[in-house]
């Protein structure tokens, strides 16, 4: 389990204050030493002679990441130096460096009972509660941190920082919020809690902290664009879309070169179907940003959105030529060819998709359809590419009704009445399979038959379109 | 049907027949089958508001915890953040529900538990119960004061393990519209408790009376209002009763003659679901349904059966009973007066052609 060493690089700081701490340690000398402690018999002069030796040795060993050894040391110094909370928290570092956080643990916790005064033994417990994976002494950590230090804004801003590396975003929100309400809050928090804000759904504090530090004229342009894209993103969770698109052009405009400025206001334009508009602000971004990968596959995106298809393809096409992974691009191209009448090559694009990733969802279902479309489609090969379908969705109705479509195609109407059959016993409710059965039923001369499938898909249509009338089994 | 409408029909609204003049409150629910799995996504929770929704900051959003209490204090969104938290798993359904309404949800809720803020503040021995106000606030009625939103729940209830102030649902904060920052939660209990916007919990003594929730004239709806030969009894309303609904199909579809699988959800605020029976023909027979996901207290389950459906016109209806010996009513009580637990077998008119 990794874990930061911020702490133990301020351990250094403590060895200064060993020596103020001797006199506590000399008077332990006659009083007796913990259970784990062997006797000793120095005399007071060998005691704080003894004590700067090991606690020179044990920074030097912590600095070479010798942490046993450091450990080994920092344990003679606690047994000659028992109320010493330096010594203590030093071994507490030491013991965590080297994986032992239980024992880290306890360690800390003396050197916070010894002094309670100081944030450092129980910044250290929240890191080393963490690495143990004890979220509710983590998190009684913290509320101590808060009874004791509630004024201490880089204490809960820094707790919030290590909060947010390693994820734990809700504890990261409520420290960030104290760092907030203390004095030492700058802007680098401000932001963080912006960020946290808005993710959290409180957006208009977030509007408030980002707009804040947007206006801040003496702060990096860098830092103002991602306030600005902050308040931006919440504007638009709040449903203040000219608001929000305002903020993104000032952040493009105070930044040219953050690319997560011209994504958030491409998808901005997307969710109000300007496509034409966010084709516009990729493209800015692509003149600003010309290696920017990124940026592809929205512009390809919306490109088709916009119907440009013939831009779209170059630009997707582009993409998978530096990323042949990008599965999503392969979908795309595959709709500005079925937008544009060219089946072959949409097929053609589809089974490049199946040939990188052969189990991407209903590839084989897509590429059916696409060889379907055709003039002389290869019915064979299309058969086959719904065995493979089948092979992964043993049971889907679109499966099924494209297969009796297929053999409708081919005049083998026995087989196709018995797949649409089953298409419509697994979604009742689709129209379309009891259209194409009507029509095979008709084949083979069973008009009664026809006539009813027919009737039935009048009844499923007369409930309308929309969500009641979707297929359920 | 709103929540202004909802108080107008009741029974207390007739005791009380002075006209409503709360804010325009939202009034959201959703089609249930459009919930895939158990879970409602808090985007289609059902919103029954009485006021304006707040408008709260997480930066100054406080928790007052006083009344009967030995130490009144105060909680702010990191310390409610930083408490030992827990999970539970359960439906809020309005109480004014219609019998196969769809202002019921079910999700997984985050937050402390009440016993555990109640803990430091030292509670009164003589406590019996706790009012929780939310932010939002305004006139229930036309002669009543503009007061928060405002409700008393049992103490007993409170220190159940499974009530919370939550902030969470399914795993996200609590959408504005359903609490955002922090809400009361009562697992088993018709929503109307589980406060939103909760700011300030009263810790009060049997004889107390908490002036938002009585001066609004909360007292006078939420009421069970039961005919009797003596006149009517009123009785304040609490647990969810035992329901079930049918999701799909809806009222009035047309199906093609076939296999069709009907579902639904069943739920109850007293136990588990133990069963849950389907009639095609009215009520007049019933054709037990399987329960596809685990019955648990507070939980609501999905239900469904595969009909095979003839031609012909139908009238469908579900029914659920729970692990306490309680059973959904064929019918509506004509003993009530007021317009809560419409808990009654919906039919549901289907044409199979």
């Amino acid at each position: 389990m990794s874990m930061s060493l911020t702490g133990v690089r301020r351990s250094s700081a403590v060895s200064a204050r060993v020596l103020g701490l001797v006199a506590a340690a000399l008077s332990a000398c006659a009083t007796g030493f913990g259970a784990d402690c062997p006797p000793h018999s120095l005399t007071a002069a060998e005691t704080v002679t003894r004590l700067k030796g090991l606690d020179t040795a044990a920074q030097s060993e912590m600095q070479q990441h010798q942490y046993a050894e450091a450990v080994r040391d920092y344990r003679e110094a606690s047994c000659l130096a028992p109320d010493s909370a330096p010594i203590f928290y030093g071994l507490g570092v030491a013991e965590a460096a080297s994986g032992d956080f239980l024992a880290a643990r306890k360690s800390l916790a003396v050197a916070d009972r010894l002094q309670p005064s100081n944030v450092l033994p129980l910044a250290m417990l929240v890191r080393v509660n963490f690495s143990l994976g004890d979220t509710e002494s983590l998190k009684a950590t913290l509320r101590e941190a808060a009874r004791r230090f509630p004024q201490d804004g880089n204490l809960h801003a820094g707790l919030a920082q290590f909060l947010v590396q390693n994820k734990l975003f809700d504890l990261a929100l409520a420290e960030s919020l104290r760092a907030q309400r203390a004095s030492g809050a700058n802007a680098g928090s401000v932001m963080e809690l912006a960020v946290l804000e808005n993710t959290v759904g409180a957006y208009e504090d977030a509007i408030r902290n980002a707009a804040a530090v947007e206006r801040q004229a003496g702060l990096p342009d860098g830092v103002r664009a991602s306030a600005a894209g902050v308040a931006g993103l919440s504007y638009e969770s709040t449903g203040r879309r000219e608001e929000a698109i305002a903020h993104l052009r000032d952040a493009i405009h105070l930044d040219p070169l953050q690319e997560n400025s011209y994504l958030a206001l491409a998808f901005l334009f997307e969710k109000a179907q300007r496509y034409g508009d966010a084709v516009n602000i990729l493209h800015e971004g692509r003149r600003k940003l010309p290696g920017s990968f990124a940026l592809l596959l929205p512009l390809g995106s919306d490109l088709v959105r916009a119907e440009q298809y013939q831009a779209a393809i170059e630009v997707l096409r582009d993409l998978l030529r530096q990323s042949p992974d990008e599965l999503e691009a392969y979908l795309r191209i595959a709709d500005a060819y079925r937008k544009t009448g060219r089946p072959e090559q949409e097929a053609g694009i589809l089974q490049d998709l199946a040939q990188r990733k052969p189990e991407y969802p209903m590839i084989h279902l897509l590429i059916a359809r696409a060889m379907l479309n055709p003039d002389r489609a290869d019915y064979a090969k299309v058969l086959d590419e719904l065995s493979l379908a089948e092979k992964s969705a043993p049971s889907d109705a679109d499966v099924l009704y494209l297969r009796g479509k297929v053999y409708a195609a081919m005049s083998r109407y026995e087989e196709a009445a018995a797949a649409l059959e089953h298409a419509i016993e697994l979604n009742p409710m689709d129209p379309s399979p009891y259209y194409q059965l009507a029509l095979v039923y008709k084949k083979l001369g069973k008009a009664e038959q026809a006539r009813q499938a027919l009737g039935r898909m009048q009844v499923v249509k007369q409930n309308g379109a929309g969500p009641e009338t979707r297929g359920v089994n | 049907m709103t929540r202004r409408q909802l108080l107008l029909l009741s029974g207390a609204g007739a005791i009380l027949p002075s006209a409503l003049t709360a804010s325009e409150p939202q009034n959201l629910s959703y089609p249930l089958r459009e919930v895939q799995g158990t879970l409602t996504p808090p985007e289609r929770f059902f919103v029954r508001d009485h006021f304006r929704e707040p408008q709260l900051s997480l930066e100054t959003w406080q928790l007052q915890i006083e009344g009967r209490v030995a130490h009144p204090y105060h909680l702010s969104f990191s310390d409610l953040l930083e408490l030992p938290a827990k999970k539970v798993e359960a439906v809020l359904e309005c109480s004014g529900n219609a019998a196969n309404g769809s202002a019921a949800s079910n999700g997984v809720w985050e937050g402390v538990p009440i016993s555990y803020l109640l803990e430091p503040a030292g509670i009164d021995r003589e406590s019996a119960l706790l009012a929780f106000e939310g932010a939002d606030a305004g006139r229930l009625f036309q002669d009543s004061a503009p007061l928060a939103y405002a409700q008393l729940v049992p103490l007993e209830k409170c220190l159940d393990a499974s009530s919370l102030v939550a902030f969470k649902l399914n795993d996200l904060y609590l959408p504005r519209r359903n609490g955002f920052p922090a809400r009361a939660l009562f697992p088993g209990w018709y929503a109307m408790d589980s406060v939103k916007w909760v700011r300030r919990i009263v810790v009060l003594n049997a004889g107390d009376r908490q002036s938002a929730f009585y001066q609004s004239g909360m007292d006078r709806v939420y009421n069970r209002v039961v005919r009797t030969d003596e006149g009517q009894k009123i009785t304040r309303l609490s647990a969810i009763q035992v329901k079930s609904v049918v999701a799909w199909p809806s009222d009035k579809m047309n199906l093609p003659a076939g296999r069709h699988l009907v579902w639904g959800f069943a739920w109850t605020g007293t136990g588990a679901i133990r069963e849950v029976v389907l009639s095609v023909d009215g009520g007049m027979t019933w054709i037990p349904a399987q329960v596809q996901s685990s019955p648990d207290p507070f939980r609501w389950v999905r239900w469904s059966y595969t009909w095979t459906a003839s031609p012909g016109d139908y009238v469908l209806m579900s029914r659920a009973s729970d692990s306490q010996g309680n059973q959904q009513p064929v019918q509506r009580d004509k003993t009530r007066k007021d317009v809560y637990e419409l808990n009654w077998c919906a039919p549901l008119q289907c044409s199979v052609r």
